[in-house]
């Protein structure tokens, strides 16, 4: 058994016009994945049931807010961006840095972020997003 | 980036110490693992810089990642005893301005604890208060 620690997580963006390069200073990220259901029961049944119907995800990603650091800007900027279509790229890795492998990869939109500054506590960032169109998993 | 170099972090804090108390009036300043022997009567400091824990701040394993290091820097002043505080808090003013809420070389000073008055001095023979600073920095790797 193989368990692994959250140090060694990594996110990568991209913002719809490049290639995906890691965002340096994430502290944490989070994906939830849910699939809808559609209820199939008939006249006769005496259970209820389903089946699954379109997949959405959301999430969040926590970064300490540095201004220099490598892919912050582009990341925390996203959320501005007009007319967004979609365009942009995310890879979530439990661990490692090989593309496709023990990461969830899907286009999304960054849908808020909020940025916080406490006298004393380091500035932190935070993003959630929700996915559009393909979910692909390397869980595995 | 590079694992933090303590040694550098630890020059910092002590080499702004020194520059005040070099200046007049100039106050004999010692650091950890250095003989002295003072003048009794005389007013002295003792700096002692301690790093502390080191806890994950950014994820990735040794490569673009960070860690918050917190360490703390005690300084004890000295002065004449039977002559009242006053000298003595004069230098403790000197020092709590020089690290209060500072910025220096990525060391983020936070505010001093201090001057407080030591019931028991050590050595003896000296009115002792001691101010405490606690410090932080980011080592990125």
């Amino acid at each position: 058994m193989a368990t692994i620690r959250g140090e060694s997580g990594r996110v990568e963006f991209e913002t719809g016009s490049g290639t995906l390069g890691q965002v340096v200073g994430t502290r944490s990220w989070s994906l939830s994945i849910t699939k809808e259901t559609l209820d199939t029961t008939v006249h006769g049944d005496t259970f209820r049931q389903f089946v699954g119907s379109l997949v959405s995800g959301s999430g969040t990603v926590e970064l300490v807010y540095d201004p220099d650091a490598t892919g912050q800007a582009a990341f925390v900027e996203d959320v501005i961006k007009a007319g967004d279509t979609a365009d942009a790229s995310f890879e979530l890795f439990t661990t490692g840095d090989t593309n496709g492998t023990d990461s969830v990869s899907f286009g999304g939109i960054i849908t808020d972020m909020e940025i916080t500054s406490t006298v004393g506590e380091l500035v932190v960032a935070t993003c959630n997003f929700i996915t559009s169109s393909t979910i692909t998993s390397n869980l595995e | 980036m590079a694992a933090a170099d303590l040694n550098s972090v630890r020059a910092t804090i002590e080499g702004r110490l020194a520059t005040e108390l070099a200046n007049s009036p100039a106050i004999p300043v010692v650091f950890h693992n250095m003989a002295y022997e003072p003048t009794p009567g005389s007013s002295w400091v003792q700096c002692l810089t301690t790093f502390g824990a080191s806890e994950y701040l950014g994820q990735g394993l040794t490569t673009n990642s960070q860690n918050r290091i917190v360490g703390l820097v005690v300084m004890n002043i000295f002065s004449g005893k039977g002559v009242g505080p006053g000298a003595n808090l004069v230098i403790g003013k000197r020092i709590r301005d020089l690290y209060n809420r500072v910025i220096v070389s990525g060391v983020f000073f936070d505010a001093p604890t201090g001057p407080e008055a030591l019931a028991s001095p050590s050595p003896e023979g000296y009115f002792q208060t001691q101010v405490r600073v606690t410090f932080e920095f980011i080592e990125e790797l």
